[in-house]
């Protein structure tokens, strides 16, 4: 498979970098969006095997951005990320699909952690579904 | 400075008094007067007829030295000034003043005039026509009294002098007394009336001041002062109630007024205290959190990447340890501003415990402290948020955790059914007093309950009491001991109406009872005799015992000060120093409330800490229509 494998869409370029930076160092090649249109037009959208995708985006909801990903690419591991984390946000979340939840702030391993989690898990859905 | 009402009125009263006092003392002398000279006049008259009948003889026999003499001696009376006879023509006949006999006098003189005024003469005119007042030459005044002398057969017959048979009046008889000793009388008397007046209209004066002062101006002064304090925006402010007309109305009315202006004030207060934290942890965690992402990211990223270099190891340590807890601050502060109304579902609480655990768990080293699970395997569902009970078991559960500190400890969570009665655990959540003032004194609380405050009074003494909220129990607060077995009376300490009830009797000692209007406007009553532990909620015993599932978690860690325990609730309020927000107990608080439910802590310091939540099976109906 080419191309990215992970698109991050999140409009705080600290966020962007750090994600980059943490994933690369583990081979992961990252591809970043800084809102919700530019992310679903994003060429990774259609090619990557993993979104990190932020709750609130400047131009439309991270949820909405997860059911138009998740109604192209059914299976697609779609991780929402927030600094409004609520038991009540994350229950939504994995109600509308998401493969998982991240609370910013996060440290490098719970992003790795949620990550390869994720992607296994993913991995044995498609399987399961298959 | 404004002109005071109270001088206001005295004026207005005091002129209008002294206007009337002056005219009724006039109209009382002339009438005195008038009754004494008609008095006088009545004597005169009187004595002028008994003069006439013991001269009868002397003068049929024109005995006139004797009559002289007569006259002489009857005008040596002090009070008698003269008494003379004078003819038809006028001319003076006889007098006690020999000097004057043989004048004449006009027709027009003082003593004709009577008689003459009509210009005819008069047989016997009324007395008060025949008397006349009139100053001599002396000074002093007299009053004179003409009596005419009527004809008869005796005269006519009479051999000496007879007169014709076909006059009528043959002379006159004037008597003229000394007024000195009525004058002297009416003066003393205008004196006297005169000094009665200016007594009774200074007393009056005074009288209406005092009255003024206390009935109006007094009551009306507190109101301007208790408006103003009120105005400057001391909502304590109360005023004394000084009696059951309309200022008394009044003065309730304003300490009513206060009341709620305070209660609300209060609410605001707690409310914009509350939004502002929210609107502020809403900003902060949005602003910082995207940075602290970066950081810790970053600092976690290159700490993992260091353990070659321990010195910059334990650097990147400190760092992401401290961004973490920066994380745990924004995280209370997000939690505490996400207080939302529950979303209710059925609900088994055994599940939401676990996920409890399961969490505490997860952040927790709890490697000293040993976790019990006691939970009852017949829990009913209960109509709950558990996104929200779960919220409050960990808070719970990491207080616990807090108390128990280093030194190691247990904790036990247990669950299980209760009937609930409703004494000794349904808390009262609303106390008037009959004005409608709110007791409930968030300020002074039993297990961080709001105490319902009355006000005491027994043997002039007077003292507030924090009534225990929950039914049935007695941890009343109190500044001031009383010792046990009196009678207190109880009223509302801001409008200080009564709260004895006239018709009850304390059932187990017969006491007066004295009640607040509790909710649903249903009233809850105690006895007023102290240490007798009576108390009746008719409307909430009617509806008896309550299913309830409860959540207990207990530990044995350092627990609560007695100090520490009433503010336990408090937002910002925390024992833990700088690791504590303040919040946690509030949003729990918070929470329990918003389900109906009750939360209750007992502690004992050095010995651990039980936190109790109940919480009601079914959702009251009230709040499932207002969610």
């Amino acid at each position: 498979m080419t191309g990215p494998d992970v698109l991050v869409i999140d409009d705080e370029p600290v966020v962007r970098e750090a994600v980059r930076h943490v994933l690369g160092a583990q081979g992961l090649e990252v591809a970043t969006a800084d809102a919700g249109a530019a992310g679903l037009a994003h060429p990774a959208a259609a090619t990557c095997r993993l979104v990190l995708c932020d709750l609130m985006l400047p131009d439309r909801s991270g949820l909405d951005v997860l059911a138009e990903l998740v109604r192209r690419r059914p299976g697609l591991p779609v991780v929402l990320i927030t600094g409004y984390a609520t038991l009540d946000h994350r229950a939504r979340a994995r109600d509308a699909g998401a493969a998982d939840f991240l609370a910013k702030p996060f440290d490098a391993k719970e992003l790795l952690d949620t990550v390869r989690r994720a992607l296994t898990c993913s991995g044995s859905t498609k399987e399961g579904n298959a | 400075m404004h002109t005071r009402i109270g001088l206001q009125f005295v004026a207005v009263v005091g002129i209008v008094t002294s206007v009337a006092i002056g005219l009724l003392a006039m109209v009382t002398l002339r009438t005195h007067r008038r009754e004494m000279i008609a008095q006088l006049a009545q004597s005169a008259d009187l004595l002028s007829e008994t003069v006439k009948r013991s001269t009868e003889d002397d003068m049929l026999e024109n005995r006139r030295d004797r009559l002289r003499r007569q006259l002489e001696a009857i005008a040596g009376e002090k009070r008698i000034e003269r008494v003379r006879v004078f003819n038809k023509e006028g001319r003076i006949v006889l007098s006690s003043d020999g000097s004057e006999v043989g004048r004449a006098l006009d027709k027009g003189a003082e003593s004709c005039f009577a008689c003459h005024a009509q210009g005819r003469p008069l047989e016997k005119p009324p007395v008060q026509e025949r008397v006349r007042t009139f100053t001599v030459a002396d000074g002093h005044r007299v009053l004179g009294i003409v009596s005419p002398i009527q004809n008869q057969e005796s005269c006519t017959n009479a051999a000496c002098h007879a007169h014709a048979p076909d006059e009528s009046v043959l002379g006159v008889l004037d008597v003229t007394v000394s007024l000195d000793e009525v004058d002297r009388q009416i003066v003393a008397s205008r004196n006297r009336i005169v000094g009665l007046a200016v007594v009774a209209v200074v007393g009056t004066g005074l009288l209406l001041w005092w009255l003024s002062r206390h009935l109006i101006t007094g009551p009306v002064e507190a109101l301007a002062a208790g408006t103003r304090r009120v105005a400057a925006g001391d909502l304590t402010t109360t005023i004394p109630v000084t009696g059951r007309h309309e200022l008394g109305e009044l003065a309730s009315a304003f300490n009513a007024m206060t009341a709620r202006l305070s209660e609300a004030q209060r609410q605001l207060t707690q409310a914009d205290k509350l939004a502002s934290v929210g609107r502020l942890a809403a900003g902060v965690a949005h602003e910082i959190n995207n940075p602290l992402t970066g950081v810790l990211t970053y600092a976690s990223f290159l700490a993992d990447r260091t353990s070659a270099d321990p010195e910059l190891h334990t650097d990147l340590e400190v760092i992401v340890r401290e961004t973490k807890r920066c994380r745990e601050i924004v995280r209370g502060l997000l939690d505490f501003a996400r207080q939302t109304p529950p979303r209710r579902q059925s609900t088994d609480l055994n599940e939401v415990a676990r996920r409890a655990v399961a969490v505490v768990m997860n952040q927790l080293q709890l490697g000293h402290v040993a976790l019990t699970l006691d939970l009852a395997d017949d829990l009913v569902p209960v109509e709950a948020d558990p996104n929200q009970i779960q919220q409050v078991l960990v808070n719970l559960l990491l207080n616990a955790a807090d108390a128990i500190g280093e030194r190691g400890g247990t904790i036990r969570l247990t669950s299980r059914r209760a009937e609930l009665p409703p004494r000794g655990h349904e808390q009262i959540r609303h106390a008037e007093c009959p004005h409608g003032c709110d007791l409930l004194d968030p300020t002074t609380r039993v297990g961080g309950l709001p105490t319902i405050r009355v006000l005491r009074t027994h043997g002039g003494r007077e003292w507030t009491l924090g009534l225990d909220p929950v039914y049935g129990r007695f941890n009343h607060v109190s500044a001031e001991s009383c010792e046990e077995g009196v009678i207190a009376l109880a009223a509302c300490p801001r409008c200080r109406t009564t709260l004895v009830e006239s018709e009850q009797r304390c059932t187990l000692c017969g006491a007066p009872t004295f009640a607040v209007r509790g909710p649903d406007d249903q009233p809850v009553r105690w006895c007023s005799r102290t240490g007798c532990h009576h108390t009746w909620w008719e409307a909430r015993e009617r509806r008896g015992a309550a299913p309830v599932v409860e959540l207990l978690v207990e530990d044995n860690g350092r627990g609560i000060s007695r100090e520490a325990l009433p503010k336990l609730f408090e937002p910002f309020f925390t024992t833990k120093g700088a690791r504590g927000t303040g919040l946690g107990l509030a949003i729990t608080w918070g929470i329990v409330e918003g389900h109906g439910g009750t939360i209750d802590v007992e502690s004992e310091e050095g010995r651990g800490t039980r936190v109790r939540v109940c919480l009601p099976v079914a959702a009251p109906d009230r709040r499932r229509a207002a969610a």
